[in-house]
């Protein structure tokens, strides 16, 4: 009966919309570095403990004001408290795991024992608690407890408490691990020459000099001269010791070099891996962004044109080094990454954010496999992808593309026209190229409280703009029109398709996109 | 008689081109410099097909060009291309000369090189995305345009002998009724090139042999053809 009600709450909990998707916020806001609102949390808290150490070192010799410390004791520790305890929640799903041990048990006829999950859970759980995050969570609460001065010293996990809001730390940490061997191996190399210089200096100076009194103070000395900072508390006065004195000075050098090149080789290494999780990261805040398998001609000649009118963010991934390079030489954003990998582009944000894909590679088999790949990963994706043949063109729909290209078909189809219709090829190049003498063809599109809202197409004066009404995307019709009719009122959502020269067009709009004033 | 032109060069998309012009009327000769290609273009039924070296002048003087024809450089190699075209526009000053470009820097050197026209796949293909992206309304209608199965197209119309349209000032005639809109012209009495409508600072005004590019659905097209065929009194 217990357990029964146990499995009924789970379910209960699993079925919970409400529950789920508060579970999902704070799991979001503290864990989720994607997240649109992390940042505002993490800069909260990053001013939080700022404040919090600053009161706790001021209070050190000058007395706080009662609301101060009342502020630093209830409030700053009560949102610790609730950041702690909220942490080890979304640390793992008791429910699920309930009720998936629950659908085995009884997938399989066995009988259910609720400990198993409980103990899975709790095992986690209490992994959680002993990780050094989580450990360093609780310890920057004590601080609190004012009767016990020696807990203050616990201060100093608040400061490391800002570890965890501030990612450029965890690179910093993270390219150091990759030299984990040759730092613990100069490490050793430097306890090594501290400790035999210490022993040695010891031996030869605990008679004669007045500073050395224990080995720890030749220890100490060893160590002071070895860093190079040489306090000059502790000086050799024998002739053995000043040798070895020089001796530990030169090898001191020589470790500060080690550690600077291994450090410095550490951060060139990673320097690019570095830039481009940063990239990955902008990318994923933005609401819409764009991401271009493969850096060919197409792709340069893309970016290159009209670099300035690249409305939002973009990434071009692409495996090969020379063309990474290149891409690089011409000041594009690039990622020297598979564009068709699944790790890579799993790594995107596609929750939040309106992904543009570009397959524009010269081989209609990657173009298709990047496609379907993309269109595996985010379902609400766009895609444009370029195709040979009109056969091409049929199977990059099939896997998902929303756009098709043809590069050849439409310049083939260009020339025809210049040869034919050479008063129409202007038209039509005109209109493909956009050439800044030539007329282009721009989108207006209508909102709320804008002049042209509300107002009869016959009201709209395009002729003194030189401006051609082309047709309207109609949003009570949901279809282009075609030159449409002059009766036409214009409505939220509607979009005008106009042409003009690129000037005309500008005044247009600035005069037309404005705000509705009372007057109008 | 039919226009000429000359394709130089015999791949898949010259092919293309050359089944175009065809349907078109035009009469077609095609120069290649490789057996390949030669043996592909006689297989495809075309007659005038010429086996030649591109490099040398006096071979491409035997084919008889002359200044109406049109030359279309489809080389696939890019230097040969820019190569032919300096050679034809250094005999044939006068002949339009449209290229086919596969590279922005060869755009460039066939410009430079004397080409009328020259087309780049890249950039068309590259502003293409751009309006996809940007301006997906427009693209609609660029589409519909391209297409050859859809109704919306651009046509240029010639203002026939005796059109009542003759020595009409263009703000003074209606496109509007026809459903068609007038993108541009050529208005010879002011000069000899095609203008936008929305770029021209002085007024145009309709005289027969003008050229007109009008935008519209083909039906619709048709009747505005068809009538502005009609005399003056016929109208009236």
């Amino acid at each position: 009966m217990f357990i029964k009600s146990i499995v009924n709450f789970a379910y209960l909990l699993g079925n919970s919309s409400r529950y789920l998707s508060l579970k999902s916020f704070f799991r979001n806001i503290l864990l989720n570095s994607d997240y649109k609102y992390k940042r505002y949390f993490d800069s909260f808290m990053i001013i939080l403990i700022i404040i919090s150490i600053s009161i706790l070192v001021y209070e050190v010799k000058i007395p706080v004001p009662y609301w101060v410390d009342f502020f630093d004791i209830y409030i700053v520790t009560t949102i610790f408290l609730i950041e702690y305890i909220l942490r080890f929640w979304v640390y793992n799903d008791w429910h699920t795991t309930v009720i998936r041990e629950f659908e085995e048990s009884d997938f399989l006829g066995k009988p259910f024992i609720l400990w198993k999950p409980t103990k899975e859970v709790l095992k986690g759980k209490i992994a959680y608690l002993l990780s050094p995050p989580a450990l360093i969570d609780l310890l920057a609460i004590l601080p609190v407890y004012r009767p016990i001065r020696v807990l203050r010293i616990f201060v100093l996990f608040r400061v490391f408490k800002l570890l965890r809001y501030t990612k450029s730390i965890h690179q910093f940490i993270d390219v150091l691990s990759t030299k984990r061997f040759e730092l613990l191996t100069l490490l050793f190399l430097v306890f090594f020459l501290i400790g035999t210089a210490g022993i040695a200096i010891y031996v030869f100076e605990e008679t004669h000099n007045d500073n050395i009194n224990s080995l720890f103070d030749s220890i100490y000395w060893a160590f002071i001269t070895i860093s190079t900072v040489g306090y000059g508390d502790i000086s050799p006065v024998t002739n053995e010791g000043r040798v070895i004195s020089m001796l530990v000075t030169l090898s001191g050098i020589a470790m500060m070099s080690f550690l600077t090149s291994i450090i410095v080789s550490a951060f060139s290494e990673k320097l690019y891996q570095l830039k481009e999780n940063r990239m990955i990261e902008e990318m994923n805040k933005r609401k819409k962004f764009m991401i271009i398998g493969g850096y060919g001609q197409m792709a340069r000649v893309f970016l290159q044109t009209n670099r300035d009118m690249i409305p939002f963010e973009y990434v071009v991934l692409e495996i090969d080094k020379d063309r990474v390079n290149r891409a690089r030489k011409d000041g594009f954003n690039v990622i020297q990454e598979d564009a068709s990998s699944f790790e890579i582009l799993k790594r995107f944000n596609h929750q939040y954010s309106k992904i543009i894909f570009l397959a524009l590679t010269r081989s209609d088999i990657n173009n298709i496999y990047m496609t379907l790949n993309a269109k595996d990963i985010f379902n609400n994706i766009e895609i444009i992808s370029r195709a040979k043949d009109e056969r091409m063109r049929k199977k990059l729909y099939l896997a998902g593309a929303t756009h098709v290209l043809m590069p050849t078909m439409v310049s083939n189809r260009i020339l025809v026209t210049a040869v034919t219709q050479p008063a129409m090829y202007k038209v039509i190049y005109a209109l493909l190229t956009g050439d800044e003498k030539t007329p282009h063809l721009s989108e207006l599109p209508i909102i709320i409280n804008q002049k042209l809202m509300d107002k009869a197409l016959v009201d709209v004066d395009f002729k003194s703009y030189k401006i051609l009404l082309i047709g309207l995307e109609s949003i009570s019709e949901g279809r282009f029109i075609f030159n449409p009719s002059l009766d036409t009122t214009l409505q939220h959502g509607d979009v005008l398709l106009i042409m003009g020269q690129r000037v005309s067009l500008e005044h247009f709009k600035d005069i037309y996109s404005k705000p509705k004033s009372i007057r109008d | 008689m039919n226009k000429k032109a000359f394709i130089f060069g015999y791949e898949e998309q010259s092919a293309f081109v050359a089944k175009e012009l065809e349907r078109d009327g035009f009469r077609l000769y095609i120069v290649v410099d490789n057996k390949i290609s030669y043996e592909k273009a006689l297989k495809d039924d075309y007659k005038n097909v010429f086996h030649i070296d591109i490099t040398d002048d006096d071979m491409i003087e035997s084919l008889n060009i002359e200044g109406s024809d049109y030359l279309i450089c489809m080389m696939r190699d890019n230097h040969l291309n820019v190569f032919l075209t300096l050679s034809l526009h250094e005999l044939f000053p006068n002949t339009v000369i449209v290229a086919m470009s596969n590279s922005l820097h060869a755009t460039r050197k066939l410009k430079m090189a004397g080409a009328t026209k020259v087309i780049d796949t890249y950039q068309v293909s590259a502003n293409r995305i751009h309006n996809i992206i940007q301006h997906p309304v427009s693209t609609k209608l660029i589409d519909s345009l391209l297409s050859t199965e859809d109704e919306l197209s651009l046509r240029e119309i010639k203002i026939p002998q005796e059109s009542f349209l003759d020595k009409i000032m263009v703000e003074d005639f209606n496109f509007r009724p026809h459903k068609i809109i007038l993108i541009g012209m050529i208005d010879r009495r002011l000069s000899d090139k095609f203008e936008f409508i929305t770029r021209t600072e002085e007024k145009n005004r309709l005289d027969i042999g003008d050229t007109m590019v009008c935008l519209g659905y083909n039906s619709d097209l048709n009747n505005f053809e068809e009538y502005i065929r009609k005399r003056r009194e016929e109208r009236v």
